[in-house]
C-alpha cells in the first residue's frame, strides 16, 4: 500500500510547482510590459517636450556632407536654446560665431572642415554645455548619445514657410529707405563679387534654390543670413525689428499677426502697364510678322493687383513670358510652347490654370463645377482674350508701339458682361416629373439667373469672359449654344438608362444632380439635398 | 510571421499540387474567366449619393422585407456605420473625411464575377447568374454557412431568428425584376441616378467618361473593375475607397482562385482515400489470408507428419508381427518340416529295414 500511494503524492506536488511557476512567469511578464510602457513615455517627455508639436526644430545632419551618418540625425529644438541664451543675457554669439559680418548658420563654426572635428565642435559644445547646466542643478538637456540621436523622433514640425507678400515687402522698402541693394544684388562671375544692379531686383528663390549649389547657397541659408542678420542689428539700435526667433516667423499665429498694408504702392521695377503677347517669332524683328492667332493684349498693372507677388506668373525669371515660351518651344523654357503655358488648365502660372482656380469660389463653381474638363471651349472665349486688332499687323512694331496698341485694344473691349434682359426669362418653371408622388415643383427660374448675376456682377473675370448674354444661362442649360430660348432639360433628358445614350442621365437624375450639386458648391443649405419635401410639396391626400 | 488561414491553405494547397500533379494550381481553376459577356451589373457614383435611404427603403419594399423600427426617412441612423442584416439588403453608410466633407456609399452584395460564396458552397445553393446576379437557392441549402465566412464583403447573413427554415439573406440584384425587364429597385429608386444600371463592359466605359470629365471630381479608379476578379457592382469615388469602408487589400485575384490550390486537393483526397484505404485492407486481408494458410499448412503438415510416423509404426508393428508370424511359420514349418523329415527318416529306416526286408523277401 505505501509503496503505490508515495509516486502520486510526489508527482502532484511536481504539477503544483510547474504551475505555479508558470502563473509566476506569466505574471512576471505581464508586470515587466506593463512597467515598461509608462517608462517609455516618462522618457521620452524628459527628453522630447510636453508638445509634441514644434516650430522650431532643426534636423541636424552636417555629418551627412562626409558619408553615411553612423547615427540618427538629431532633433534639435532651436528655440528653446535661445530662451536658456537668453536668460544668461547671453546673444546669438555663444552659439554661432561671425563670419564677414553676418552670423554664421553653423553651430560654432564657420566651415565644416572633416567629419571628425565637425563631430568634436557638436559633441564638445553641446555636452560640455549640457552638463555646465545641470551641475548648477537645473534642468538641462541629454548628454548620453542615444538622448539625442533618436531613431524615433517624438516631435512633429509644424513650421510653416515664409516669404513676403507684397505689405510685407513694401514694408521693408520702407523700412530701408528704398535701399534695394540692402538685400538684392547680383552675381558677378568674373570678380566673384557680389553686385547690385539698379532695375534687375528680382525673387530670391529664382537664384537661391531649394538646395545649396556651388557658390549658391539655398533660400534658407540666404533668407536665414540675410534676415536675421539684419533684425538683430535693428534689434541692437532698439529699432523696430522683424523676428529673430524660429517662431517668429514660421509659426501660423505669428504669421497671421503680420500687420498687413491694404493699400501697397505699386513696386517700381520698370513692370509695362500693357503688354502684347504675340505668338510671332520676334517682337522686335524689323519682319513684317506673321500672326498666326490674333495677340492677346494683356493688362499687367491689373495682374499685379490680383496676385500677391510676381512669383505666381514668372515662376523662373522676371523676363518677359515669350523669352522663353516661344511658339513651337525650346529648351530655356524647357519646351513648353507659349500656347501651353498660357492655356495649360493644371500649371497654376498659366492664364488658364490661374482662371481656373478662381472659378472654384463660391459664386462661381455653382456651374462650373459641372462643366467638363475634356470639352471643348467653344470659340467664343478664345475671342475674349485673343482681340482682333482693328488695323492689322501691317507694320513690325517696337516693344513701346506694342505697349500702346495693347492698352488701345484694352480700353476698346467691352468692360462690362453683357446682360439678359431679365423680363424675357420665363419667371417659374414648373417641373411635373414626380407629380405621380409630390405636387408639381415650381422652379424659381428667374429668381435663380437673378441671384447668379448678382453674385458677379462686379467679377472682372465674369464680366470678361461671359461674353454672351445667354453664356450666363449655360450654366445650366449646357451643351448647348447661348441663346435666349435654350433648349429645355427634357430636350435631351430622358427616361433612365436608355441603351439608345448610356452616357446621358434620365431626366430625374439629371435636376437631382444639377441642382444638389450647385448648391452643394455655393454653399446654399437651403433647400437640403435630402429633405425632399422642401423642393416636392407633399399632395394633399 | 503571421499568416492568414487561407493564404496558408493556399500555400500548403498550391505546393502540394505542384509536387503531386506538376502543374500550377491555376491548372485547377477557370483562370480566364472573364464574366460573363452582356451581363449587367450596377454602378455606384459615391459622389452623387447624397445618402437620402430611398434605395434602403425600395429594396425592402420590392423584396417585401419585414419593415424596420426606424422609417427610412430617418437619416440619423446614418451616424453609426451600419452592415446588412437578414432583413435589409442593403444600408447607406456615412463618412466624414477629415476637411468635413460627408461621402456616402451603398453596401450590398457586389455580385463578385466569380462568387466566394458559391465556390465554398458544397451544395451549390448560389449561382452566379449570366444576367450578373448571384442567387441563392434555399431549398438546397444546408446553412453551413460557409458563405458567410467566404465572403471577403461579409454581406451574406443568417435568419438566426428563424427556427426551422432558416436562409442566408442577402441582395439578388433584384434577379426576378431584371427577369422581367425591370431596374433594381434601389436603381429606380435613386434620385441622383447614384446607382447606374447597365451592361458592365458600358458602366466601365461610363464610369471611365466620368472620370475623365471631371477629374477633379473623382478618383482614378473603379473599385470592383478588378477587385476579388471583377464584381458586378463597381463603384467610383472621390475619397479613398478605404475610407468608404471598401477593402483595398483584397487583390485582383478571384476568390475561387485562391482557394483552387487547396480545393483541387479535395477531388485527390476523395478519390485516392478509398483507393489507399481499399490497399490497405487488400495488404491485411492478404497478410491475414496468408497467415491462416501458413498455419494451416503446418497443421497439415504436423499432422501428415503424425500420420506418416503412426503408419510407420503401424507398418513396423504389422511387419513384425508379419515376421513373428512368418517366423512363427517358419519355425513352425521348420519344425514340421523337422518332424516331418525325422518322422521320414524314422520312415525309412523302419522302410528299409523292411525292404531289407522285403528285398530279403525277394
Amino acid at each position: 500500500m505505501y509503496k503505490g500511494k508515495f509516486p502520486t503524492f510526489s508527482h502532484s506536488i511536481l504539477v503544483m510547482i510547474i504551475l505555479l511557476i508558470g502563473v509566476a512567469g506569466l505574471w512576471a511578464a505581464d508586470q515587466t510590459s506593463s512597467n515598461q510602457t509608462p517608462n517609455q513615455m516618462n522618457g521620452n517627455h524628459r527628453h522630447g517636450s510636453a508638445t509634441m508639436e514644434r516650430t522650431d526644430l532643426i534636423l541636424i545632419d552636417s555629418l551627412s556632407l562626409f558619408g553615411p551618418l553612423e547615427r540618427p540625425a538629431v532633433a534639435f529644438p532651436h528655440d528653446k536654446h535661445t530662451q536658456v541664451v537668453e536668460k544668461q543675457n547671453k546673444d546669438c554669439l555663444t552659439c554661432h560665431k561671425e563670419d564677414k559680418g553676418k552670423l554664421s548658420l553653423k553651430f560654432k563654426n564657420t566651415e565644416d572642415s572633416n567629419r571628425q572635428d565637425a563631430m568634436a565642435i557638436y559633441h564638445d559644445n553641446c555636452i560640455a554645455c549640457h552638463v555646465n547646466i545641470a551641475g548648477k542643478g537645473k534642468e538641462s538637456g541629454p548628454v548620453t548619445c542615444g538622448e539625442c540621436h533618436q531613431k524615433k523622433i517624438n516631435l512633429i514640425s509644424v513650421r510653416q514657410p515664409m516669404g513676403l507678400d507684397k505689405s510685407l515687402h513694401y514694408r521693408h522698402v520702407q523700412a530701408q529707405e528704398k535701399k534695394c541693394e540692402l538685400c538684392h544684388h547680383e552675381y558677378d562671375a568674373k570678380t566673384k563679387k557680389l553686385f547690385y544692379a539698379k532695375g534687375k531686383e528680382s525673387t530670391c528663390r529664382y537664384c537661391h534654390k531649394e538646395k545649396t549649389e556651388e557658390k549658391r547657397i539655398s533660400v534658407q541659408s540666404a533668407s536665414h543670413l540675410q534676415c536675421i542678420s539684419c533684425h538683430r542689428i535693428k534689434l541692437a539700435e532698439n529699432l523696430n525689428a522683424g523676428p529673430i526667433h524660429c517662431k517668429g516667423c514660421h509659426s501660423r499665429e505669428a504669421q497671421n499677426r503680420i500687420e498687413k498694408i491694404d493699400e501697397v504702392p505699386r513696386m517700381e521695377r520698370n513692370q509695362p502697364d500693357t503688354v502684347l503677347i504675340r505668338a510671332s517669332v520676334n517682337a522686335e524683328s524689323t519682319k513684317i510678322p506673321v500672326e498666326r492667332v490674333a495677340p492677346v493684349a494683356f493688362n499687367h498693372k491689373a495682374h499685379e493687383n490680383y496676385n500677391d507677388n510676381c512669383r505666381s506668373c514668372h515662376h523662373a525669371s522676371l523676363a518677359a513670358c515669350t523669352s522663353c515660351h516661344t511658339p513651337v518651344g525650346k529648351k530655356d523654357g524647357q519646351n513648353i510652347r507659349l500656347s501651353q503655358a498660357m492655356h495649360q488648365r493644371d500649371a497654376d502660372p498659366s492664364c488658364i490654370g490661374c482662371h481656373t482656380v478662381k472659378q472654384k469660389s463660391s459664386k462661381c463653381a455653382g456651374c462650373h463645377s459641372s462643366i467638363k474638363r475634356d470639352k471643348n471651349s467653344d470659340l467664343s472665349s478664345c475671342k475674349a482674350c485673343h482681340l482682333s486688332n482693328p488695323d492689322g499687323m501691317q507694320k513690325p512694331m517696337t516693344k513701346k508701339e506694342a505697349a500702346t496698341l495693347a492698352a488701345r485694344l484694352i480700353a476698346n473691349r467691352p468692360s462690362e458682361m453683357a446682360t439678359t434682359v431679365l423680363n424675357e426669362i420665363p419667371e417659374k418653371v414648373v417641373i411635373k416629373k414626380l407629380s405621380d408622388q409630390y405636387k408639381p415643383v415650381e422652379l424659381p427660374h428667374r429668381k435663380i439667373i437673378t441671384k447668379l448675376l448678382e453674385n458677379i456682377k462686379d467679377d472682372k473675370i465674369a464680366g470678361h469672359f461671359h461674353t454672351d448674354p445667354g453664356t450666363v444661362c449655360q450654366g445650366c442649360h449646357h451643351n448647348s449654344p447661348p441663346s435666349k430660348t435654350p433648349p429645355k432639360c427634357g430636350s435631351c433628358h430622358g427616361k433612365s438608362f436608355n441603351t439608345s445614350s448610356t452616357f446621358r442621365s434620365g431626366l430625374m437624375g439629371a435636376y437631382h444632380e444639377q441642382c444638389f450639386r450647385c448648391h452643394a458648391k455655393m454653399g446654399i443649405e437651403k433647400p437640403a439635398s435630402r429633405d425632399c419635401t422642401a423642393c416636392h410639396l407633399k399632395k394633399r391626400s | 510571421m503571421s499568416i492568414s488561414r487561407r493564404k496558408f491553405l493556399g500555400i500548403v494547397g498550391t505546393a502540394g499540387v505542384t509536387a503531386m500533379v506538376g502543374k500550377p494550381s491555376q491548372a485547377a481553376s477557370n483562370k480566364h474567366f472573364k464574366g460573363y459577356p452582356n451581363s449587367t451589373g450596377v454602378l455606384h457614383d459615391t459622389v452623387r449619393c447624397v445618402g437620402c435611404r430611398r434605395c434602403e427603403a425600395a429594396c425592402s419594399k420590392v423584396n417585401e422585407l419585414p419593415v424596420p423600427e426606424k422609417p427610412f426617412e430617418d437619416l440619423t441612423v446614418l451616424e453609426k456605420k451600419r452592415r446588412t442584416t437578414s432583413t435589409s439588403y442593403t444600408v447607406v453608410n456615412q463618412v466624414q473625411s477629415s476637411d468635413g466633407q460627408k461621402s456616402f456609399i451603398k453596401n450590398q452584395c457586389n455580385h463578385c464575377l466569380e462568387p466566394a460564396c458559391a465556390s465554398v458552397c458544397f451544395v451549390t445553393a448560389f449561382t452566379k447568374t449570366p444576367e450578373g446576379a448571384v442567387t441563392y437557392n434555399p431549398s438546397v441549402c444546408v446553412g453551413c454557412r460557409y458563405c458567410m465566412i467566404g465572403c471577403p464583403f461579409e454581406i451574406p447573413t443568417y435568419e438566426y431568428d428563424q427556427a426551422l427554415t432558416p436562409r442566408v439573406m442577402k441582395c439578388t440584384m433584384c434577379y426576378p425584376r431584371i427577369k422581367e425587364g425591370l431596374l433594381p429597385g434601389c436603381v429606380e429608386a435613386c434620385p441622383t441616378e447614384a446607382l447606374t444600371y447597365g451592361k458592365r463592359d458600358d458602366l466601365i466605359k461610363i464610369a471611365r467618361k466620368r472620370i475623365q470629365s471631371h477629374p477633379d471630381r473623382y478618383l482614378d479608379h473603379i473599385y470592383g473593375e478588378k477587385e476579388m476578379g471583377g464584381t458586378s457592382w463597381l463603384y467610383l469615388s472621390g475619397v479613398p475607397f478605404s475610407q468608404l469602408g471598401l477593402r483595398e487589400d483584397l487583390g485582383y485575384k478571384p476568390a475561387p482562385q485562391l482557394t483552387s490550390g487547396a480545393l483541387s486537393m479535395v477531388p485527390m483526397v476523395v478519390g485516392l482515400w478509398p483507393v489507399l484505404l481499399t490497399g490497405i485492407y487488400a495488404i491485411n486481408k492478404r497478410k491475414e489470408k496468408i497467415a491462416a494458410k501458413e498455419q494451416a499448412d503446418a497443421v497439415a503438415k504436423a499432422v501428415a507428419e503424425a500420420n506418416a510416423k503412426a503408419d510407420e509404426k503401424l507398418t513396423a508393428a504389422k511387419e513384425k508381427a508379419q515376421k513373428d508370424k512368418d517366423a512363427a511359420v517358419i519355425r513352425e514349418v521348420k519344425k514340421a518340416l523337422e518332424e516331418a523329415a525325422k518322422a521320414q527318416a524314422e520312415e525309412g529306416a523302419s522302410k528299409k529295414t523292411f525292404k531289407d526286408q522285403a528285398s530279403s523277401k525277394d
